[in-house]
């Protein structure tokens, strides 16, 4: 006998163990999953199947996610709204974006006068923490970090946006199957 | 019915340029060679697919999908970027032996596949009297493959994976080989056709006979094929990969594949022992209608029951997990081979009363035996019986022969250190 004292198993853990219970239970709930996947009709992301099929089934962010960034243009005459303030590049806590601004000659109401247009807007994306203070800063709401989470390019000078880009979006690939 | 005729165009046109012995003898094996490692490939390819969807689909998940509709061709995407993968040998590697290891064990899978009968007639390659001792002896030279592929890859893991998974198929073939002995004093014969049509004349299928022997086969089949539970040789957390650590590209696949073609073997030699084969009932009224359909569906019926088996395999192995060595020799050892042994007798017992019980009193038991032992309905009705009681036996008897046979080697330790009945208070101490 050893000398170490077990719990001698009752007849009915004996039972369980003869006939082999725990084993026949797992496998039926290997069974119910594989059953569950295998009869569930909406088949992407459905009740039995968890994960999410990403490129073909583009996934729901928090309404508060900030990802790409944009500049807003008019709706109708389609010029930016963007008044060069340089007030988001200031409260850029990071200085990743740089406001280039140019001044024209304007006439208003017959007289010659000058004023500060946007010239070109750069964006080092690669340095940008997404904290959307810029977004809080603009007064026009011009400067706006969209849903977009998509920002992966092959070559860092790639993730510096300039002012085409952050109006018109980013080419990407968008995959549908 | 035009669909089924070319078997009989392609013999008579066989014949018109060679003479019958020539037609029957070597060149329509060829052509069944040729169909059966086709298929049998695509076979192995598949189940590499199934495996990879049924995993996915028990842990909810959908697996392959972007090759092709539902990821079909994902096999056939795997297999190309293997090809073109660096095909690397370890710098003081044994060059020859780590060429020729992949070879022996995908041909040692591949060559029983001619013996396995999927079907009657011009179903099976070669009807060997000796066929399951065939099987048996072909496969088990896989395990020369894995000790030359451990030994010469000059790599630790490599070497404990090789030598890990060659004493767990050594010591898992004799519980095989005595599982099997049980069906084969009913079939009277080694011959794995001979066996499917003395199933087919007594009409019943084995595993009602012999559910010890095919629980004893299924378990020790998923050991010798080195699959979870038992996957020892491979256990990632030990031994990165076991004996293919240093294979890679083409070689490496060849592994993957006498893998899962050793499992499609096993699972035929159950289905064809145990299940069956590609007898069905009814399936002889087909021969009247129309014969080449007979031997089709017949084929059929065979690979329906062996990817049944086959997904119990895959169903295995993703809900136990992997055991511990000493557990595992534990299962072989103590386990298996005892009742194995214990099922023969059993099964010898059964068949002598059987054949007592035949003419005393007016019962009548046996119905033939030029075919097979054939039974009639009280014979079969005393066998099953015999068959299932014989489980709980072999079990009763192996629990009270087994009992703390785990604590063997504990005993000794344990009596120097008394570790109950000390006085309170004090430190435990040697005695």
């Amino acid at each position: 006998m050893p000398l170490v004292k077990t719990p001698k198993p009752t007849l009915a853990q004996k039972l369980k163990r003869f006939f082999m219970v725990d084993l026949l239970k797992g496998m039926g709930l290997t069974l119910k999953y594989n059953l569950g996947a295998i009869t569930d009709k909406d088949a992407v992301a459905g009740k039995g199947i968890y994960t999410e099929q990403y490129p073909k089934v583009r996934p729901e962010v928090a309404p508060r996610f900030h990802g790409a960034p944009r500049l807003n243009m008019d709706p109708e005459t389609h010029d930016t709204l963007c008044i060069a303030c340089n007030l988001c590049a200031i409260a850029c806590p990071e200085d990743c974006i740089d406001v280039i601004a140019m001044d024209v000659e304007i006439v208003v109401a017959g007289k010659p006068r000058r004023k500060k247009v946007l010239d070109e807007f750069i964006f080092d994306t690669s340095r940008c923490m997404f904290c959307a203070l810029c977004q809080e800063a603009c007064p026009t709401s011009c400067l706006e970090l969209t849903q977009d989470f998509e920002l992966a390019t092959y070559s860092r000078a790639g993730f510096v946006w300039n002012r085409e880009m952050l109006e018109q979006g980013r080419e990407t690939v968008k995959y549908t199957s | 019915m035009l669909l089924l005729s070319p078997v009989n165009v392609l013999k008579d046109l066989l014949l018109k340029f060679f003479s019958a012995d020539t037609t029957n003898y070597f060149i329509w094996p060829l052509i069944q060679i040729g169909l059966v490692v086709t298929l049998v490939a695509l076979w192995v390819a598949y189940a590499t697919y199934l495996e990879r969807k049924i995993s996915a689909f028990i842990q909810a998940r959908l697996g392959p999908m972007r090759v092709g509709p539902w990821g079909l061709l994902q096999p056939i995407a795997d297999g190309l970027k293997l090809l073109t993968k660096e095909d690397f040998i370890p710098e003081k590697a044994d060059r020859w032996i780590f060429f020729f290891a992949p070879y022996i064990a995908v041909a040692s899978a591949f060559i029983v596949f001619s013996v396995i009968p999927f079907g009657p007639d011009w179903a099976v390659i070669a009807d060997v009297n000796i066929g399951l001792l065939l099987v048996l002896a072909v496969s088990s030279v896989g395990v020369l493959a894995l000790i030359l592929a451990g030994w010469s890859s000059n790599s630790k893991y490599a070497l404990l994976g090789g030598l890990r998974s060659s004493a767990q198929m050594v010591s898992y073939e004799v519980a095989m080989g005595l599982s099997l002995i049980g069906a084969l004093m009913f079939s009277r014969t080694l011959s794995l056709s001979g066996i499917v049509t003395a199933q087919g004349s007594d009409s019943i299928w084995y595993v009602l006979y012999q559910p010890a022997g095919f629980l004893i086969f299924l378990v020790s089949g998923i050991a010798e094929n080195n699959r979870a539970p038992f996957d020892l040789p491979e256990a990632e957390s030990e031994l990165v990969a076991g004996f293919h650590t240093e294979y890679s590209g083409m070689r490496w696949s060849l592994f993957f594949m006498a893998e899962y073609a050793a499992m499609v073997v096993v699972t035929a030699v159950a289905t064809t022992v145990y299940l069956g084969g590609w007898y069905f009932p009814f399936v002889n009224r087909l021969v009247g209608v129309n014969y080449n359909l007979y031997v089709l569906v017949c084929v059929l019926v065979f690979l329906v029951k062996a990817s049944i088996i086959l997904y119990v395999y895959f169903w295995l192995r993703w809900t136990l997990p992997r055991f511990r060595y000493d557990q595992l020799m534990d299962i072989g050892w103590k386990w298996l081979i005892p009742s194995a042994l214990i099922n023969i007798v059993l099964t010898g017992f059964a068949v002598f009363l059987v054949q007592a019980l035949n003419g005393w009193r007016g019962i009548r038991t046996i119905e033939a035996l030029d075919n097979g032992l054939n039974l009639t309905a009280t014979g079969k009705g005393v066998m099953i019986a015999i068959g299932i009681v014989g489980v709980f036996i072999t079990g009763v008897l192996l629990a009270r022969i087994n009992w703390r046979s785990r604590d063997f080697n504990l005993k000794t330790q344990r009596r120097n250190i008394k570790l109950i009945n000390l006085p309170k208070g004090k430190p435990a101490r040697a005695a």
